[in-house]
């Protein structure tokens, strides 16, 4: 299974200038009676996800080293251990009859000497998924940003991530300008990844009959992205970000494991396809964040609209509320509305008479749906500068495309609602 | 694909911005006590956006738009 | 008309002129932040050379340019070096926890209204002033970069042992 890495945000991350964040700049000549900095920050991270119905689960602990070495010069290190488990949809919609299928480390549908299959049935009304998946995931990031001159930062980094099935490698670069007594900054950046997809059991035909079980050796695809934004202090507390994000795809871009059932006029399963995506996809997208502080409250506030090449448009709205509640204790409540529309390609299924499409999925992350996000984060600080931090987090998504007319299909819910359950946590120390 | 919509809403809120930027819109370099905490930060808590970031982007279409760059303390 | 009238007449009109002028001025902000002489007023350090530091509780290079003035002080005082450090904190108990935690051995001004880094022309934290005996600013410095501090260090000892 693919665990598609997020495409490494164009974090001139570290050249948020906050002032607490560059407290530790390094005692390089330190001098006895100097104040004791804190040069070294240490994050370590443990996220546990769990979507219902028996679906993904993933648990994920992340250690990160930030280390100053004076007057700005960050290092910051990542490294994350993904353990995926848990039954994954594989593009099929329920049926009314029992449907079974191959795991993808199969290498034939029907058992045959010398070929390893591992098969799976599906019950009447149940959403196919496979049961058997596993995966683990190894991903490092490393990240230098330092200042030129007075009003300008430079950053730059990597990133390499390794699972069973897929390997990635992105570098990025980029730059930041203040001006206006540092009330405003211009910043660019730009970045390119490089991808290799080796599904189990090989890469299927795109497009191709399922039952002919076509396989492909391993396949690439790449990206390159752009960013250019501008940070402006509104009032004395209130800070406002606008980005603009460009990215250009190209190569293998299906996913490996999705078939799109095929259907007749009363929707009983004729057999399946792999799905087939098209060979390009661009993306642009327009972010606005906002910080404001009210007393010793702290709202973020921000909206996203992004459109893309296969016809999916998102709306994004994303608030938090950092309330202090003394004595270095907070709870951060935390809500997010987010909204996309369907990509061009995307059907629940295929029907058998008619021409078959060029490009088609079943996949549900490209269908139209709305997803709520509810959480709340507490946190307390330890010794000076440490943190200890709980986030919970609840996840829901709704399709619109949810029921069909036909009559084989009555009453099934071919395209469930998801849940999942966010646990985060976070430990921070300063030395 | 209509890449000019998004570009032009971009640019347009760009200049605007950028506008304010060179008249009354900021704070003198003495009076960012508030912008200087922790918590102002546009990337206050960078392992939470990130697995945010990772968990979004295997669950929906879009993804990413971030970067961190200004604000704060201003300080060198 | 006899000439001297007429002459007198005019310097009287001028003095009048002027005096209008100055109250207009001083009323306005401007002469407000010229006139910040209450907090600091270097004339009385005339002969010695002064070196003025803009700092705040929430500047983070300020806490390692502290100690490098305690030195700085403590070196060069009895050679006619003061050292000033104007705070420009809103709140009184922030600069005053900052000097529990990096104590001081050197003069400190409260400005909380910012008059005097807006008289100095201040464009970032910290921002110090080198000010010679005659009371002019020889040098500006913006920043406190660990790697500028031993320039920084040299130039003011140049200042104060050259004579």
């Amino acid at each position: 299974m693919q665990l598609k890495r997020p495409r490494s945000p164009l974090h001139l991350g570290l050249m948020a200038a906050s002032c607490a964040l560059l407290s530790d700049s390094a005692r390089a000549q330190a001098a006895p009676d100097d104040a004791a900095e804190k040069p070294l920050q240490i994050d370590t991270d443990l996220l546990y996800y769990k979507e219902n119905a028996g679906r993904v689960q993933t648990i994920e602990p992340v250690v990160s080293l930030k280390k100053d070495f004076g007057d700005q010069r960050l290092l910051d290190g990542t490294l994350t251990l993904d353990t995926l488990s848990g039954a994954t949809p594989n593009g099929a919609i329920p049926s009314r009859k029992p449907q079974t299928f191959a795991s993808p480390s199969s290498t034939s549908l029907t058992p045959k000497p010398g070929y390893k299959t591992t098969l799976y049935t599906i019950g009447p009304g149940d959403l196919p998924q496979d049961p058997h998946f596993k995966e683990r995931r190894v991903a490092g990031d490393l990240d230098w940003s330092q200042p030129i001159g007075l009003d300008n930062t430079v950053s730059y980094g990597g990133h390499a991530s390794t699972e069973h099935d897929f390997d990635s490698v992105a570098v990025h670069v980029g730059l930041s300008h203040d001006f206006n007594e540092k009330n405003t900054t211009l910043s660019a950046g730009i970045d390119e990844e490089y991808d290799r997809i080796h599904a189990h059991g090989g890469n299927p035909v795109a497009g191709s009959d399922y039952a002919l079980y076509e396989k492909e050796p391993s396949q690439t695809k790449n990206l390159a992205g752009g960013l250019i934004g501008v940070t402006q202090v509104m009032r004395r507390n209130w800070l406002t970000e606008l980005n603009y994000t460009f990215d250009h795809s190209q190569g293998y871009l299906t996913d490996p494991y999705r078939i799109i059932s095929v259907l007749d006029d009363t929707g009983a399963v004729t057999g399946y396809r792999y799905e087939n995506r098209p060979d390009t996809r661009t993306r642009q997208s327009l972010y606005w964040v906002n910080k404001v502080a009210l007393g010793p409250t702290v709202l973020d506030l921000s909206y996203r609209r992004g459109k893309d090449s296969w016809g999916i448009g998102s709306d994004t709205v994303d608030a938090k509320l950092r309330i202090d509640l003394g004595s270095g204790m907070y709870l951060e409540p935390h809500a997010r509305w987010y909204h996309q529309s369907t990509a061009d390609f995307y059907n629940l299924y295929l029907s058998e008479t008619g021409p078959a499409p060029t490009y088609m999925s079943a996949d549900p992350r490209l269908a139209a749906f709305a997803a709520t996000t509810f959480g709340l984060k507490f946190g307390i600080a330890t010794s000076r500068n440490g943190e200890l931090s709980l986030r919970l987090e609840q996840y829901q998504q709704r399709p619109s495309d949810q029921a069909s007319s036909l009559a084989e299909l009555h009453g099934l819910d071919l395209n469930p609602n998801l849940k999942a359950t966010i646990v985060q946590l976070s430990w921070h120390l300063e030395y | 694909m209509r890449i000019q919509s998004i570009a032009r809403l971009a640019i347009l809120l760009g200049l605007i911005l950028g506008a304010c930027g060179c008249t009354s819109l900021g704070v003198k370099p003495w009076q960012r006590e508030i912008l200087a905490r922790p918590e102002m930060a546009l990337n206050a808590a960078p392992i939470d956006a990130a697995i945010d970031d990772h968990i979004y982007f295997s669950k929906e279409a879009a993804s990413g738009g971030r970067s961190f760059a200004g604000g704060g303390c201003g300080c060198n | 008309m006899p000439y001297g009238t007429r002459n007198s007449g005019m310097q009287s009109l001028r003095r009048i002129g002027a005096l209008t002028l100055w109250l207009l001025a001083s009323a306005s902000p401007w002469a407000r932040a010229a006139n910040a002489d209450d907090l600091l007023d270097l004339a009385q350090f005339r002969g010695r050379v002064v070196y003025v530091d803009f700092w705040a509780s929430w500047c983070a290079p300020c806490r390692q340019s502290f100690p490098w003035m305690n030195r700085l002080q403590g070196e060069l005082g009895r050679d006619g070096l003061v050292v000033i450090a104007v705070n420009v904190d809103r709140e009184r108990a922030d600069a005053d926890r900052f000097l529990h935690e990096h104590p001081a051995q050197f003069r400190i001004v409260y400005d909380p209204d910012g008059r005097l880094p807006e008289k100095f022309g201040v464009r970032g934290m910290p921002t110090s002033f080198l000010i010679d005996r005659s009371g002019h600013v020889q040098a500006r410095h913006e920043g406190f970069l660990v790697r500028d501090r031993d320039a920084l260090t040299q130039q003011v000892r140049a200042l104060v042992l050259a004579h």
